[in-house]
């Protein structure tokens, strides 16, 4: 308790406030942007924190982090183009529901979701942290080829009763994830010689091209269905009541506890979460016929899940030296700096550290939420933007933001070639959402298999002995088999 | 359908337009110097550059952006170094594998003639390192128990080809022992696999080995001489190992510089390297310093590019 109030005191000074709120602000922007993700808001904050003391630079970053978390959803209930990919299944749900002219309710659903997953995250971090990192030390690559396996199981459910067009389109991700070096014998696949395809082809101008560009070209072309009356588009921010979310609760607290898992395991991250939350909610909720139409259940699961792994994913990565993804090593990285050195030591001996980084997470959740429910009334203007104007901006900064990641002109071609597929894949109404599922957990699937096979002689059976990855196994063949069963249950019923 | 599409072009055009004059305002006064890093943002490379950055800025009197290029081992960034104008606007900070040992193992477009070597700005040994709780406390001991029982010694290998690749390939052939290679993406997931008992021994930086103290333990530091900063940790070479494998990396630019150029990029880069702040955060990261002029680094590289060649021949890895 002393620790805390010692904590607070460490934290309740001006430069600390001043960097948690234009941390949080810049996190939210850069995560509006489609393109600009958590990485490079960080990359932009790592000068900072070299001058500034301790906990001012580790609030910085974490207003960065949670706040590009929670920005990419804007994006991707306003334009139908997540701002990050972590996004990508916030989509599906919000942009519907924009559609008919409640972005202001979307809005408030998503901060709202984001904020309390965030918070249980960092109830999590206090709390569990140091048997979280226990836990995630469970996890060897059989397991993580199981999880793999089990996330691809959400192509079923973001494909909304189209599972063939899915499986293609989870295959076409599958197969962008396997150009480049062979992880584990360094051999060039799929690269025809060329040489920048031998770093493959990078996530986000795939995502920069087969959401935004493809969106806006069936725009230009008025390939893109009935367009609703702009004066009808509702502005601001509008949170739904109370009775609306008391039925959700079960929802949002699935989806937190699915992000904090999924946060504690290195090399997973929010995009698995959300769309293994999204997935959950659509296989368990009552109002599945509403799916893919701007259901808040969806909203509510994939939003409190991504937001749920920012806390947890700062276990591993305090508690171990293990960053789980690009975001946490680049803080890990300047933590270092800091002459901060992870280890389990560190929730042991250093609590007030940990006890400052817990406060400053609370408080950034809170700035998120202000952010959100001020800038929305801004955000939801976006949709009364005259058109062709709008579609003019939007290809700029996408454009800017696929060539940022890499400073690359090369990914802008991968983004326009990007985006001239998935405007085909649209309009032949394949789902787009498969495709990042593929490309995320492509390379997590293959790693770990191949990894499992060297440790195991190349025994595949020996995966079955592993209990953690036994379970998976079978949930995920349970989940595959029931929709058939149930139809043969039925006929004979 | 045409007239929309042709005010989306005109939205285009005017916002073009209002970017390039923004941006145009400030383009020419003093042109900044980008200096590329050819891994992401937070690793050591980037660390140890952007620690460079402001000792750059007073030396130069330019701006300094520091630009990530990450991919493919870090041939992406050197390769884009190799193909910019040579005027002093663009440098790399190019560590060992891409220069010494990549060119080796797969066609590229560059290769040790595309640079003109300014100067190392750092260089620190590796470590074999195991986990804390591990059996074995000595090379020796790790050495006997592999080669009592072949292939049960599990290596982590961070990248294919990189120098603790190479170190842990060379330590298995002076010693006459079977491990078990398994690769992984990088020193985090190397560092799970030793904590979460997938792998037994892997070779990371010396700085990393630093902050991650806590959970793991040097067997033998591959340098022929122990730290002054560590002097607790034993080398090879004390152990019967002939072993030295620094990583080192330093500014390249690309060939065809004036001679004036390199000169006073040299004598930037060794104020950089002698300003306080980058020994501060050198030393903050554990890393202990060097530096090597312009004619010294040349010749390290070529010598380096020689012997990273036979270990990688010897190892079979050799492209061709």
């Amino acid at each position: 308790m002393e620790l805390l109030i010692t904590a607070a005191a460490q934290i309740a000074t001006p430069l600390t406030m001043v960097c948690i709120i234009c941390g949080t602000i810049v996190g939210v922007v850069v995560g509006v942007l489609p393109g600009l993700g958590s990485v490079i808001g960080l990359t932009m904050a790592l000068p900072f924190t070299f001058s500034l003391p301790q906990i001012p630079s580790i609030a910085l970053m974490l207003g960065v982090y949670c706040g590009s978390v929670y920005g990419g959803s804007i994006t991707a209930i306003i334009l139908n183009t997540p701002g990050t990919p972590q996004a990508a299944a916030t989509a599906l749900e919000g942009y519907p529901m924009a559609r008919r002219g409640d972005a202001d309710l979307a809005l408030g659903w998503v901060t709202v979701a984001s904020t309390l997953g965030g918070l249980f995250s960092v109830a999590i971090f206090i709390i569990a942290g140091p048997s979280l990192a226990a836990l995630s030390l469970q996890f060897t690559p059989i397991e993580y080829f199981a999880l793999g396996l089990f996330a691809m199981t959400c192509i079923a459910g973001v494909s909304s009763g189209q599972m063939a067009k899915g499986l293609v389109s989870g295959g076409i991700g599958l197969m962008l994830a396997a150009i480049g070096v062979d992880p584990v014998t360094g051999d060039m696949r799929y690269t025809f010689g060329s040489f920048q395809l031998s770093a493959g082809i990078a996530l986000i101008p795939v995502i920069v091209g087969i959401f935004a560009y493809s969106e806006m070209f069936l725009r230009v072309l008025d390939l893109d269905g009935d367009k609703p009356d702009p004066a009808e588009m509702r502005v601001g921010f509008r949170v739904p009541p109370w009775r609306e979310w008391r039925i959700r609760l079960g929802m949002l607290l699935r989806g937190s506890m699915i992000g904090s898992f999924v946060g504690a395991l290195p090399g997973t991250g929010a995009a698995t979460a959300a769309f293994i939350a999204y997935s959950e909610a659509r296989r368990t909720s009552k109002r599945q016929e509403n799916f893919g139409k701007g259901e808040p259940d969806g909203l509510v699961a994939c939003e409190s899940a991504n937001n749920a792994v920012t806390g947890s994913a700062l276990v591993p990565t305090l508690a171990l030296g293990i960053p789980g993804d690009p975001v946490t090593a680049v803080m890990l990285g300047a933590l270092v700096v800091q002459g901060i050195a992870p280890g389990p030591q560190l929730f042991a001996n250093h609590l007030d550290l940990i006890y400052a980084i817990f406060l400053c997470l609370i408080l950034v959740n809170l700035v998120m939420f202000a952010t959100g429910a001020l800038g929305a009334s801004l955000f939801t203007r976006i949709l009364r933007i005259p058109e062709p104007i709008l579609i003019g901006l939007i290809l700029i900064i996408s454009t800017v933001g696929a060539y940022g990641v890499n400073g690359s002109t090369f990914d802008i071609w991968v983004a326009f070639a990007a985006g001239v597929g998935g405007a085909l894949l649209r309009y032949l109404s394949y789902p787009l959402a498969p495709i990042v599922i593929g490309m995320v957990l492509g390379p997590t699937i293959e790693m770990s298999l191949r990894q499992g096979l060297i440790l195991t002689d190349g025994n595949v059976l020996a995966f079955l002995e592993r209990p953690i990855a036994l379970a998976l196994f079978a949930v995920t063949a349970a989940i595959l088999l029931w929709p058939l069963l149930r139809s043969r249950l039925r006929r004979s019923g | 359908m045409k007239r929309n599409a042709i005010r989306t072009l005109a939205g285009v055009a005017s916002a073009i337009a209002m970017t390039v004059a923004a941006t145009g305002a400030s383009a020419q006064s003093n042109r900044p110097v980008t200096v590329v890093v050819p891994f992401a943002a937070g690793g050591g490379t980037d660390i140890t550059t952007r620690a460079m950055q402001s000792g750059l800025t007073d030396a130069l009197d330019a701006n300094i952006v520091v630009k990530n290029t990450a991919g493919a081992g870090g041939t992406l960034g050197v390769g884009e170094v190799a193909r910019a104008r040579a005027d002093g606007r663009t440098l790399g900070m190019t560590p060992v594998g891409p220069l010494t040992t990549q060119p080796h193992l797969r066609a590229l477009p560059y290769n040790i003639d595309s640079f003109d070597y300014i100067c190392l700005a750092y260089s620190a040994p590796t470590v074999i390192a195991v986990a804390k709780d591990a059996p074995f406390s000595t090379l020796e001991e790790m050495v006997s128990h592999a080669k009592a029982n072949p292939g049960d010694v599990t290596f982590a290998v961070q990248a294919i080809g990189s120098v603790p690749h190479i170190a842990g390939l060379a330590l298995a052939e002076a010693a006459g022992i079977e491990m078990t290679y398994l690769p992984v993406n990088g020193d985090g997931p190397a560092l799970k696999a030793l904590l979460d008992g997938t792998a037994d021994v892997f070779i990371p930086h010396v700085s990393f080995f630093s902050s991650n103290a806590e959970q793991l333990k040097s067997l033998a530091m591959l340098q022929s001489e122990r730290l002054k900063e560590q002097p607790d940790l034993a080398t090879a070479a004390e152990q019967g190992y002939d072993l030295d494998f620094p990583i080192w990396g330093g500014l390249v630019a690309p060939k065809g510089l004036p001679e004036e150029d390199v000169t006073r990029l040299e004598g930037a880069c060794e104020d950089a390297v002698n300003s306080a702040p980058f020994q501060e955060r050198m030393e903050a990261v554990k890393q202990p310093s060097a530096y090597m002029g312009s004619a010294e680094f040349t010749a390290f590289v070529r010598e380096k590019y020689e012997t990273n060649r036979v270990l990688l021949e010897k190892a079979g890895l050799l492209s061709n």
